[in-house]
């Protein structure tokens, strides 16, 4: 008979073991970030390679981090939009940090979306997508009048942004 | 999560208390028994200390004692067993977030088997991480208990494994709720309220319990039981999920879950059936 009310403690012990697993999984997916792809303008199909590009958010005093770096160079970069509001603001500067001033060049550009959110599950709480204003997606602007943008064209490829693993805008330069 | 834990051992800590007592109880309710019946035999072993040059009048006894030690009529008492669960009683008493309460019942069908019933109502508010959000419902378990305890004499202590089958109608309000962002730049991790409400939501699961009820004084028993839960149908709502389900607990990612209660109950005897002679033999050899 003790021996029952031992086992029946013992499993009520190790049920009282089984809390905490409220850590969201790396692998769930999550609020997607906005995937770029940089193409060469003369030849659109072929991926081409940045130069040091930095890209900080409007309001922001520091880049992206792209693997650790806040410059990158190379064909795609995926960047986060703003949960909270319909608008995100980056800028792209292109040779950044660079000595000869003549080669560092800023375009800004806009983004309009808008927002659903979607439970994903008790430790991830919610996610966002987004989805691209129907009419004005991007406003393309640059930093100084004067300078000539680098960015020659974007394309928007997918109007929703739901996962990470597709080029949602492609950038011609 | 702290206070559920906490709870959870001092009720077990006590439970181990009230087991001893409820052991203590029984022996003494057989030696009462005994000297009722035949007040002889309680007399003569005392007579036996005393003097031991005196046992003739101990012969003449001998066959009376024989007799009354076939006797015990056990009788099995029938009838109904209500009460509550303490447990969610009093956590309404020290946690602010959850109101809550379940009549327990059982009746006797056979020597070991038990019809058993639970009723409840939950009102929690669960404060996680990502989420906060309030359930309301009640809920109605049905099934039955197996006793596998072999009582001696006129002891009713009650082990038992059993199943249930649970429902529950609830509704849920999200209270607040987080974006999860795997890569916040912008920092911006704001708490959104919602107030958003989760109306008509159903569960039903399967319980496997298993439980001690132990009799404490007359016809009151304290008991406990733990249950493995397994969801059969369960209504989602749009865009949110059955986190917590009143009477099944939390949700997990499969569809298991554990309960838990402990349980005051009273007992009203209905009728009483005499044991079958055949189990008395039984009983000389387990001892």
């Amino acid at each position: 008979m003790k021996k029952i009310i031992l086992l029946v403690v013992a499993l009520a012990l190790s049920f009282s073991g089984c809390e905490k697993d409220d850590i969201c999984d790396a692998n769930t997916p999550t609020t997607p970030r906005l995937v770029i792809g940089f193409y060469d303008f003369l030849n659109p199909s072929v991926l081409k390679n940045v130069s040091n590009l930095k890209v900080i958010g409007e309001g922001m005093t520091t880049g992206i981090l792209f693997n650790g770096a806040e410059t990158t160079s190379g064909t795609t970069i995926s960047i986060p939009l703003k949960t909270v509001g319909t608008t995100t603001t980056y800028s792209f500067t292109l040779n950044s940090g660079n000595t000869n001033p003549a080669l560092v060049d800023q375009d800004i550009i806009r983004f309009d979306y808008s927002t659903q959110e979607l439970f994903v599950s008790r430790a991830c709480g919610y996610k966002t997508i987004f989805t691209f204003d129907p009419t004005n997606p991007y406003t393309h602007t640059d930093a100084t009048a004067a300078n000539q943008k680098w960015i020659k064209f974007i394309s928007v490829e997918k109007n929703n942004i739901e996962n990470e693993n597709e080029t949602h805008i492609k950038i011609f330069f | 999560m702290k206070h559920t834990l906490r709870s959870f051992f001092s009720f077990f800590l006590f439970l181990c208390f009230t087991w001893v007592q409820a052991q203590e109880t029984t022996p003494k309710g057989e030696s009462v028994k005994q000297t009722t019946v035949v007040k002889r035999v309680a007399v003569t072993p005392k007579t036996d200390q005393k003097i031991p040059d005196a046992p003739l009048p101990l012969v003449a006894i001998d066959p009376t004692l024989k007799k009354s030690d076939s006797i015990p009529l056990k009788t099995d008492r029938y009838g109904v067993r209500v009460g509550v669960d303490l447990y969610k009683v009093t956590r309404g008493l020290y946690d602010r977030n959850y109101k809550g309460i379940e009549f327990v019942g059982d009746y006797r069908l056979t020597k070991k088997y038990f019809l058993a019933a639970e009723l409840g109502n939950e009102n929690k508010t669960t404060d996680d991480d990502r989420v906060n959000f309030t359930t309301k419902g009640s809920y109605l378990k049905v099934g039955f208990d197996y006793n596998a305890y072999e009582n001696w004499l006129d002891m009713e202590n009650i082990i038992s494994i059993g199943m249930r089958y649970g429902f529950s109608t609830f509704n849920q309000q999200l209270n607040s709720y987080r974006i999860y962002n795997a890569n916040p730049y912008f920092a911006e991790t704001p708490i959104i309220p919602s107030g958003k409400k989760f109306d008509g939501l159903s569960a039903s699961w399967l319980e496997v319990v298993a439980g001690i009820k132990a009799k404490v004084f007359d016809n009151v028993f304290v008991g406990f039981s733990l249950r493995l839960n397994r969801l059969v149908t369960n209504k989602e709502p749009d865009n949110f999920s059955n986190l917590y389900i009143p009477g099944f607990n939390r949700t997990y990612d499969g569809s298991f879950g554990v309960g838990f209660n402990y349980t005051v109950t009273y007992f009203v005897p209905i009728y009483k059936k005499k044991v079958k002679p055949l189990a008395v033999p039984k009983q000389n050899d387990k001892k």
